[in-house]
């Protein structure tokens, strides 16, 4: 078994003053190159937990420990967001003004790269992912498949160990999110990713090593459970 | 892709908004030049009039409203002249006279026969002749407004004179006006046995500031002045006019911070979740403030340029007024361009202050779910 990267314990977190209840007692564990697909019910907390893994939140219980990285209320989580996770939103987050390019540059400004290894770094990226040629398009003049591969550039432009996709093709239509879901895969593959994804749907979850279903903000008894890099034979239900 | 970058695209997605902002904080700083300028240039010509001809220091009746309202009694002059330490005390009255469209044209009064030692230059004629009760030198420009040359007969402040000289002496305020003896001058002001000031050459050798300090101590009612700084000791126009500069100063600074404030609180919501993207790649707040920050300081500084080039465009054309052109040249110091850059800096970060905190103080989740 490779090394734990994610530990979620005992972890809550409520909105509304406590009218919602998001999360009640998660755990998870998440091993160094697995790939984890997070399913459930709307409002289950499978965003939630992703936010809070992402440092974009803080727990109202319980802790969370990402590759070494305690992330405790009061810790000054800028590093930590900037190294050691990437974040890739159900729709893309792009800023409008900026090119695919310079999009893809934003987190690196926080590297102390020089002008031109952000450059190269960002092209670097966006032909991985399929987009040579379109570094100077703006996300207006890009379709819905190429923003969500520009979002996946810029989620890995710091080279975290860890990618966090919440319902990453949720906004595509079928064919994209075909694309988008094989991409993430590849990256996961060659650059030994943890790729934790949220998602609704359960062919895309069929893809993953292990399937955690979540259940009214807990993680339910788990179907099945692979070692990274084994082909599914069975849907989770 | 750099900060900078970000920064002026951000400030160009709403052209309109921020075309209209910049104008706004332009004319504010525009006011602020063309008031500046005027009020330094006015400085600048009274300056150079206390030591006009190359006088050590001017004396003056200490308190008066306006130059040409003050007022040394010849006893005082007289006495001043006989010091010791004093080599020559040239006294002369100035009057703001009417003439033709002009209400400000400036007549000197000099008794003649103190003119041969005044380092003026004619350019033509001859000097006043002592006795001679109607006769005028005029200035160049004096000369130029009045169309009158050596010969003519002009009528100055209501009363005819002949034109015996040009001169130049250099020294705006002169050079625009005209000289007539003193006697007459008296007359036409009706200020008998008075001048405006006297002009003080210290012998050789002697300390200017201790002789000035001696005539102030000796006649408590003159003040002294060696510098242009001094000069509002006997013109308290120049203190009101300083006042009215700081007063519009922090006006337009006041205006302009709530200027930029809108600008940018409205710049700074539309984009929160912007700013909770920005936070959740990984962005430290102090990044996100310095983005906000020079977002407004550079709408302000290019405010602050537009406004610089407004305000020298106002005070040039204030000058095509013959009257004013007359006394004043707009003096651009550093001191008039530093203040309008100071003015474009305090509005910037006043007005960047609130939105900038606010963007700072905001979780990268509750930036990302605003709507």
């Amino acid at each position: 078994m490779s090394e734990r990267v994610i530990c979620v314990r005992s972890v809550s977190k409520s909105f509304d003053d406590g009218r919602i209840v998001a999360l009640d007692g998660m755990d998870l564990d998440v091993a160094e190159g697995e790939f984890v697909a997070i399913v459930g019910p709307s409002g289950c907390g499978k965003s939630t937990l992703l936010h809070l893994i992402a440092a974009l939140d803080e727990p109202d219980d319980g802790s969370i420990e990402v590759a070494g990285h305690e992330l405790a209320s009061g810790h000054d989580l800028t590093h930590y967001r900037a190294r050691h996770v990437g974040m890739i939103f159900q729709l893309h987050n792009l800023l409008p003004t900026l090119t695919a390019e310079e999009n893809v540059q934003v987190p690196m400004l926080e590297l102390g790269l020089s002008r031109r290894e952000r450059r190269f770094r960002a092209k670097q990226l966006l032909s991985a992912v399929g987009l040579s040629g379109r570094e100077h398009s703006r996300p207006p003049e890009l379709s819905g498949g190429e923003r969500q591969r520009v979002a996946i550039a810029r989620a890995l432009a710091n080279e975290p160990p860890i990618l966090l996709a919440d319902e990453p093709t949720g906004s595509l239509d079928s064919e994209a999110g075909q694309r988008v879901l094989e991409l993430l895969e590849e990256l996961r593959r060659t650059r030994g990713l943890s790729l934790l994804l949220v998602t609704h749907d359960t062919d895309i979850a069929r893809r993953a090593d292990r399937i955690v279903r979540m259940l009214d903000g807990r993680a339910a008894p788990t179907v099945r459970e692979l070692e990274p890099g084994r082909t599914p034979t069975r849907a989770v239900a | 892709m750099t900060l900078t970058t970000l920064v002026f695209k951000n400030l160009f997605r709403q052209r309109v908004r921020t075309l209209l902002t910049v104008l706004g904080i332009a004319i504010g700083v525009a006011t602020v030049v063309a008031l500046g300028s005027i009020t330094e240039g006015l400085k600048g010509s009274s300056g150079e009039f206390i030591r006009a001809g190359g006088a050590d220091f001017m004396v003056a009746q200490a308190g008066a409203s306006d130059l040409s309202f003050s007022a040394v009694s010849e006893s005082d002059w007289r006495a001043i002249a006989a010091r010791p330490e004093v080599d020559r005390a040239t006294g002369f009255l100035l009057e703001v006279a009417d003439v033709g469209s002009n209400p400000f044209f400036l007549l000197f009064g000099y008794e003649p026969e103190a003119l041969p030692d005044e380092p003026i230059e004619l350019v033509a004629g001859r000097l006043l002749a002592p006795g001679a009760a109607h006769e005028a030198l005029l200035g160049g420009e004096g000369a130029q407004a009045l169309g009158a040359e050596v010969g003519a007969r002009v009528e100055l402040d209501h009363t005819r004179f002949d034109v015996v000289g040009i001169y130049r002496t250099g020294e705006q305020w002169r050079d625009s006006g005209a000289i007539v003896p003193l006697k007459t001058a008296q007359e036409l002001a009706s200020k008998t046995d008075v001048v405006t000031a006297v002009h003080v050459w210290v012998v050789d050798g002697m300390d200017a500031h201790e002789v000035a300090v001696a005539i102030e101590r000796e006649h408590p009612q003159l003040a002294a002045l060696e510098e242009p700084a001094d000069y509002g000791d006997v013109d308290q126009g120049f203190k009101i006019l300083d006042a009215a500069n700081l007063a519009i100063s922090l006006l337009a600074l006041g205006i302009g911070a709530i200027g930029v404030m809108n600008t940018m609180i409205m710049s700074v919501f539309e984009r929160t979740r912007e700013i909770g993207i920005l936070r959740a790649v990984g962005w430290r707040g102090s990044r996100i403030l310095r983005m906000i920050f020079l977002e407004s300081l550079t709408l302000c500084l290019i405010a602050v340029a537009i406004g610089i080039v407004f305000g020298a465009i106002a005070s040039r054309a204030v000058l095509l007024i013959p009257a004013i052109s007359s006394f004043l040249v707009p003096s651009y110091s550093l001191d008039v361009f530093g203040r309008a850059i100071a003015v474009g800096v305090v509005v910037a970060m006043l007005g960047a202050l609130y939105p900038a905190v606010r963007a700072v103080r905001l979780s990268p989740m509750e930036a990302l779910r605003y709507e």
